[in-house]
């Protein structure tokens, strides 16, 4: 699976939202109706998930679908 | 009541006197309850708005008069004594580091996920300290964050914490329409945080033990959520209608005078929901009369003073210190029962009394 598709996943699953919402440019906020709380559990799994460390100045900068997908796939060398 | 410990720390009374800003809680009622065998706590939230220098010097004003009030409960006492810090001020942790410097026992940490508390302290001074960290949640996520964090970065998790549910005072960690679902009470949240303490408490081999708080009053009360498997509880309205309590009569008749209907929810200016006694200078916000916001330094992450309808901090000073005119009470849920001024050696007499005929029925 892409990391595209397996962050897609992650957000769908964690936010309980709908995959057509689930674009690039859609921030967790304010498009997706997650809270910080959520936004923090978040990235919690995107750790879990793709077994690599986001310390705290990455987290807060990883808002929207995109720059999640952005990170991920610079921190795993793709 | 029974004594309760967090790690190596015996508590003799299972009573936490929440912290209560601004100037509310400071060293004088901090030191009674801790006098009383209860855990005493100071609250640091803008502590140094109450100096004469706050408008030119904020930092310094702010640094001074938290050492003066950790030093002066400190030798009014031998008891516990916490420090009830904010996540979300800009000088958290110059806060914390002025707390452990000055030995308090225990910092109560809220209005944030204290996630990173052992490397903002500095991880060498943080061992050898000894100092208690107990985070405040309104969630069992919150609990789980902040537990999984501390787990993963340090190998370590904070020594206890303090569930607040929605009828606490002061600022909420609830949106405004949860408040009142059933969903979201105390009693349901308190089970939710103790399953996710389990599994660490668990892989650590020691007690994480739990604080509830908010609208705990008497003691059945206390006795009721011991029911549910907490080791203590947080109060803070039954402290404000104490003689030791640190803010001005006037700011204490607003707890007697006010009833049922007069306390409400408001919007505070920095983002979150609050519960307050209703007056004059509430009631003209709520009409859109904006009052003059200066602002000397940017206190809180989450505020935006230009857009601000007044300043929060300020006026909670205000009441402390009698200026109901321009400023307003926060308080909890039950500030209505309050009918008079009591000792904190009284009111710990009322609640033990209480306590053991609740548990002997």
């Amino acid at each position: 699976m892409s990391v595209e598709q397996k962050v897609k996943e992650i957000i769908i699953d964690e936010l309980g939202v709908d995959e057509a919402s689930v674009v690039p440019e859609a921030s967790f906020i304010n498009d997706l109706g997650a809270d910080s709380l959520a936004t923090v559990e978040l990235v919690m799994k995107f750790e879990d998930e793709f077994d690599i460390k986001i310390e705290e100045d990455d987290a807060e900068k990883i808002t929207t679908v995109g720059s999640a997908i952005d990170f991920i796939k610079k921190q795993i060398g793709e | 009541m029974e004594a309760f410990y967090i790690r190596d720390l015996k508590i003799e009374k299972p009573v936490v006197q929440g912290g209560m800003g601004v100037g509310i809680s400071l060293s004088g009622l901090a030191s009674a309850v801790a006098n009383e065998g209860g855990i005493g706590v100071i609250s640091s939230a803008f502590i140094g708005l109450l100096e004469d220098d706050f408008s030119t010097d904020f930092q310094n004003a702010n640094n001074r008069a938290l050492t003066n009030e950790i030093r002066k409960a400190k030798s009014a006492t031998s008891g516990v004594i916490g420090l009830n810090v904010m996540a979300a001020l800009t000088n958290y942790k110059e806060i914390m580091n002025i707390a452990v410097d000055e030995g308090v026992d225990i910092l109560f940490i809220g209005a944030g996920l204290p996630t990173d508390v052992p490397n903002q302290i500095g991880m060498k001074k943080f061992n050898t300290s000894g100092v208690k960290i107990v985070p405040i949640v309104s969630s069992g996520l919150a609990a789980k964050i902040i537990l999984r964090k501390w787990d993963r970065n340090f190998n370590m998790i904070p020594d206890a914490f303090v569930v607040e549910g929605p009828l606490a005072g002061g600022h909420l960690g609830f949106k405004k329409e949860d408040l009142d679902k059933d969903d979201f009470s105390l009693e349901k949240l308190i089970p939710q945080v103790l399953s996710e303490i389990k599994p660490f408490a668990e892989k650590y081999g020691r007690e994480i033990p739990l604080i509830a708080g908010g609208g705990i009053y008497t003691g059945r009360d206390i006795y009721n959520v011991f029911k549910l498997g907490v080791k203590a509880v947080q109060m803070g309205t039954r402290f404000v209608a104490t003689h030791e309590c640190d803010a001005t009569d006037e700011f204490k008749n607003e707890y007697i005078k006010c009833t049922k209907d007069n306390i409400v929810i408001i919007q505070s200016p920095v983002g979150l929901p609050g519960r307050a006694i209703k007056n004059r200078f509430l009631k003209e916000i709520e009409e859109g009369h904006a009052k003059k916001v200066t602002c000397p330094w940017v206190c809180l992450k989450s505020c935006d003073a230009k857009k601000a309808q007044y300043c929060i901090g300020k006026a909670l000073a205000n009441a402390k210190q009698g200026d109901l005119e321009y400023g307003f009470a926060f308080c909890g849920a039950n500030a209505y029962r309050i009918d008079k001024i009591i000792s904190v050696k009284e009111l710990f007499a009322e609640l033990e009394e209480d306590y053991q005929k609740a548990k002997s029925e």
